[in-house]
């Protein structure tokens, strides 16, 4: 066995621990549960449009994921640009 | 064995596990239940509480029943505020607001900001306290509209409420009357409770009596809107995948192309509930757990009625303290969430995720009511200076969706968590002794 992947099996007891300590936590208290209004409201939606443009390659990553990737972080806000919200009319 | 290292502290407001995240889809875990000890197991996959399920295809229907033969071909009796069935020839009074103020109809035409009454601005100088003069005896009644909209004449006996518009902001549009019965709202809060009860707090079992659940109203903007939002962001997709080294040194690389993704979206939202009371609208996990009313939503509020205070009879309810220019950035805020979650599918074949890094909202047009909203609440002041918190167990007083609070045994919790942790770090010694 190699000394990587002893360490890795080491971390299993506080891993587990931590794991299980938050699963039980969140069983009781309910602190990640909020009206889930996304798929819970009636939405009418007209199709989506857009545009797709190629604009470069990344090569040889070793990350999985696109850096900062928040395509399922719906609630996340990003840069708010250049709206016409027709306020307090 | 096992690091005996403290727990990570509580979830900040904003951090994982807030309600500024995405919330789990119900019925998932973030942990294999068949991987927990058996006692553990069998108290997390008890069977919850049934809710009906009133999400979006069902909402759009909203059907209201004639209560005698369930029929569904019901008619506006015109010259009254009669419903009638033209099955049976039932007759009932029943006047929903969806129908009465068309408030289901031309989402699409939304624009600008429309109120309904209810829904006006509160003036500064409104008082809680009202005085009715009786019309049974002339005696002056007071009403604490705070918490309630009714009075009983402490001389006649004669029972009255707030009907008229006032400009405290009391009394709503719409209000949704109770459809789940105590004895029903009782047992869900006990099978919510018996699911959890292994490392509750011990003084929190002890004192647990779900017959104290009490009957609220609570005030809430159901708000129709149009809106369109625009998001940019750089998407990627996987075009090769390569291992380089050998053994225990190989990694894997990635090469992927980079696409500059943007979106638009058109859509409409009908009947989106936001808490209309400053208190209720504070969901910080860390200080309150106003999550829990807040995860039992929605209701089906296309069958509210006209307010009328005769449904609060022996209820008490909140009053509304937020105008609808308090709520505007909450709801820009849930209409960019929506826009999100409506654009997804159409960026599914960006495989390695998209980076939004702009968001557009224009807001064509809302469209506000206030409503009474019916909740069973159970709560428990968890004692304590600076450890105290009050938990709520909340029951929907229409679908019967229930969802709750319980206070943990903090000792009990770590030392399951430690024995667990224990267990596995014992297989990963024996692993390593055996392997070397």
């Amino acid at each position: 066995m190699s000394d990587d992947g002893g360490l890795w099996l080491l971390m299993a007891g506080p891993a587990g621990a931590t794991g299980l300590y938050w699963f039980l936590y969140r069983h009781y208290r309910n602190t990640d549960k909020s009206h889930a209004f996304e798929h819970e409201t009636a939405v009418e939606a007209k199709p989506v449009t857009g545009s797709d443009e190629k604009i470069g390659q990344v090569k040889g990553t070793r990350e999985t994921r696109i850096a900062g990737d928040n395509v399922g972080a719906y609630r996340t806000r990003v840069q708010r640009h250049g709206d016409d919200t027709e306020r307090g009319k | 064995m096992t690091n005996a290292k403290m727990p990570p502290p509580p979830p900040p407001y904003t951090g994982p596990g807030s309600p500024q995240d995405v919330p789990p889809t119900p019925g998932s875990y973030p942990i294999d239940p068949d991987t927990l000890p058996e006692p553990i197991r069998n108290e997390v996959l008890a069977p919850d509480p049934v809710a009906i399920d009133t999400s979006a295809p069902e909402l759009k229907d909203g059907l209201n029943r004639c209560p005698k033969c369930g029929a569904t071909d019901i008619r506006h009796k015109v010259g009254s505020d009669l419903l009638v069935c033209l099955y049976c020839r039932n007759e009932w009074d029943g006047a929903r607001v969806e129908e009465e103020f068309g408030f289901g109809t031309g989402l699409d035409d939304l624009s600008g900001t429309i109120m309904a009454s209810g829904a006006g601005d509160i003036a500064a100088d409104a008082v809680n306290l009202m005085s009715f003069k009786c019309s049974g005896c002339g005696a002056e009644v007071t009403v604490n509209t705070q918490s309630q909209m009714t009075a009983r004449c402490h001389w006649c006996r004669h029972v009255f409420g707030v009907n008229e518009k006032v400009a405290n902001g009391a009394v709503p549009d719409a209000v949704l009357p109770f459809h789940i019965k105590k004895d029903d709202a009782v047992a869900r809060i006990r099978q919510f409770v018996d699911k959890r009860r292994m490392f509750a707090l011990k003084a929190f079992k002890e004192e647990f009596t779900p017959e104290n659940v009490i009957a609220v109203y609570l005030p809430y903007m159901i708000v129709d809107g149009k809106a369109s939002v625009d998001v940019a962001g750089q998407g990627e997709i996987e075009t090769r995948r390569y291992t380089q080294g050998s053994g225990d040194k190989q990694k894997t690389y990635y090469d992927a192309d980079v696409y500059r993704v943007g979106r638009h979206v058109d859509f409409t939202v009908d009947d989106l509930p936001l808490e209309s009371s400053s208190e209720r609208g504070n969901l910080d996990t860390g200080a309150n757990t106003n999550n829990i009313i807040n995860t039992i939503l929605p209701f089906d509020t296309k069958n509210a009625v006209k307010w009328n205070a005769s449904y609060l009879t022996g209820v008490s309810s909140e009053k509304r303290d937020r105008d609808v220019a308090h709520l505007r950035p909450r709801l820009e805020d849930q209409l960019l969430s929506i826009a999100r979650a409506q654009v997804q599918s159409s960026v599914s074949r960006y495989d390695r995720g998209v980076r939004w890094e702009q968001e557009r909202l224009d807001v064509h047009g809302t469209r506000w009511v206030s409503m009474y909203l019916p909740v069973w609440l159970y709560s428990y002041q968890q004692p304590g200076g600076k450890g105290s918190l009050l938990h709520y167990i909340a029951v929907n007083g229409r679908t019967g969706e229930t969802m709750g609070s319980v206070p943990v045994q903090q000792w009990k919790l770590l030392l399951a968590a430690l024995t667990v942790g224990s267990f596995l770090e014992g297989i990963a010694l024996w692993i390593l002794g055996n392997a070397s």
